[in-house]
């Protein structure tokens, strides 16, 4: 099977996936009622969640 | 899992190849949103732009962005040690979201702080990743940090984008230089990351042990930064002989971020990363933007994601030109011929004549008769400016003296248009560096 090409659908599917984390990592800080050790490991999620918008959910917007 | 075409060559496919006409219109999407936080969020930028007559919504086009004042080094000199100390109202986030401390060297005057929130680390890591991917490291290599692991940004992202990409890193901290070798030697490991002044004194001093790096080491891959060595041909030859090792060069700096990197083609410049950094070039005297290959200029840069304490239009005083041709690794991000060819304010007028410091390394580099290390004196005697320049003849070359002082002194004339005081001296007694070196001495009063 030969490798497959970047297109704008699998672009959405992946930010679609990022999109859930990102909801779910904030939703856990809101959750945690200031458990640090719950906050600051979805901040670290979060951080890394920006990541992976600069890598493929910004690019989708110019697609 | 279906791999997607690339994904073996580029640390990201999606950017990497991303066609021009979208990587701008991506560019500048993402300048607009900096420009917007920025002034939302930090008093120096907002006093700035309104200072300009600007407002972020003034920025609709690509022309546009040169309406956005610079930033110099200086203005963040004058903020700093103010409140929020000690970083001054540049900084766009609560103090408490800041996680890294760091400062410039102080080479160009008074170290300038540095912050960065976890979301920043992250982003510096990241931008090293595309570096150490496009340069060939992979989750099996072992990688040897031979840096002092202090204020100095220098080799700490590099450090956790290792990690990030799953190599080992071995970090070589505090440890000697001959102890550094022997735990190389030891581990096997298999990349390293220094400065290439560096590197050439950590083979020098590995064969004074004993140790022929290229034969008992198993360094296959080198990461340069810090000076522009890596991509002087002359010196980059010297390195890869010497660790019988790929040497690939890299330009950040602390304000910055890690903006351009060399890939494994090697095609004799350095992509800049267009994904997270928009980088001008403009003509040193009249500040024109330079679009074409070839004419050199410096180098204002911004940093696009760079949230806490941002970098926009920034005057990094880099000079550099663009390169022609596309690069055969793919990428189209473009490429700036030869990397950083110095500083806007390294590159002096000595006897009339406008000398950059690495075009006496390009040329001293070529004689494998000297050491690697030299030295550049630039004093007045009266009226006139004379040039002394320090080497090292090998110990093996010592009855060639004559013959290289002539050749050195003819292809000096040639590259540079000046003539030399050539001093020679014992092998070993030039001063050796392990971080930026300091080569070139304008010791000329300063009017």
């Amino acid at each position: 099977m030969g490798d497959r090409d970047i297109d704008k659908r699998l672009l959405q599917e992946m930010d679609d996936r990022i999109q859930s984390i990102k909801k779910a990592a904030l939703e856990l800080q809101e959750l945690c009622g200031g458990i640090q050790a719950v906050y600051r490991n979805a901040d670290r999620i979060l951080a890394s969640v920006k990541m992976l918008e600069i890598n493929v959910s910004d690019v989708l917007d110019v697609l | 899992m279906t791999k997607v075409r690339g994904a073996d060559v580029y640390w990201n496919p999606i950017t990497e190849t991303l066609p021009r006409d979208k990587l701008m219109e991506l560019q500048l999407r993402k300048f607009q949103k900096i420009v917007g936080w920025a002034y939302e969020h930090s008093k120096f930028h907002r006093q700035l732009y309104q200072d300009a007559g600007l407002e972020p919504g003034d920025i609709k086009t690509w022309d546009d962005i040169r309406r956005v004042p610079k930033v110099e080094k200086s203005m963040m000199r004058q903020i700093q040690r103010k409140e929020p100390f000690p970083y001054g109202d540049m900084l766009c986030v609560p103090l408490e979201r800041v996680t890294e401390f760091h400062q410039t060297s102080g080479t160009t005057g008074q170290p300038v702080y540095q912050a960065d929130t976890w979301q920043d680390w992250e982003w510096w890591s990241e931008a090293w990743s595309y570096i150490m991917y496009a340069q060939g490291f992979r989750d099996t290599d072992r990688v040897f940090l031979p840096f002092g692991y202090n204020i100095f940004v220098a080799y700490w992202a590099g450090h956790y984008a290792g990690e990030k990409m799953g190599c080992e890193v071995v970090p070589g901290g505090v440890l000697d230089t001959e102890a550094r070798i022997l735990k190389m030697q030891e581990l096997r490991t298999t990349a390293l990351m220094a400065t290439p002044t560096y590197v050439l004194g950590m083979a020098d001093t590995a064969r004074s042990m004993g140790i022929d790096p290229a034969k008992d080491l198993q360094v296959s891959k080198i990461l340069c930064a810090g000076e522009p060595g890596a991509s002087i041909p002359a010196t980059k030859q010297r390195m890869e002989e010497a660790w019988g090792a790929k040497v690939h060069d890299h330009v950040g700096a602390t304000e910055i971020g890690a903006w351009a990197y060399e890939c494994t083609a090697q095609p004799g410049g350095l992509h800049v990363n267009e994904a997270l950094f928009l980088i001008e070039l403009e003509d040193i005297g009249t500040g024109e933007p330079i679009t074409e290959p070839g004419r050199r200029g410096k180098l204002i840069i911004t940093a696009l994601d760079r949230m806490g304490q941002p970098c926009i239009r920034f005057d990094s005083k880099d000079v550099t030109a663009w390169a022609e041709e596309p690069c055969p690794c793919g990428r189209t991000f473009r490429l700036i011929k030869g990397g950083v060819v110095g500083r806007a304010d390294d590159i002096t007028k000595v006897k009339g004549v406008l000398l950059a410091p690495s075009a006496i390394e390009e040329v001293v580099r070529t004689f494998p008769e000297l050491g690697d290390e030299f030295e550049v004196e630039v004093t007045k005697k009266g009226d006139i400016d004379a040039i002394a320049l320090k080497v090292e003849l090998r110990p093996e070359a010592e009855g060639q003296r004559e013959s290289v002082e002539a050749r050195l002194v003819e292809q000096l004339r040639l590259k540079t248009n000046l003539r030399y005081n050539l001093e020679f001296h014992d092998y070993g007694t030039l001063p050796r560096y392990v971080l930026k070196s300091k080569r070139f001495k304008d010791l000329r009063p300063q009017h």
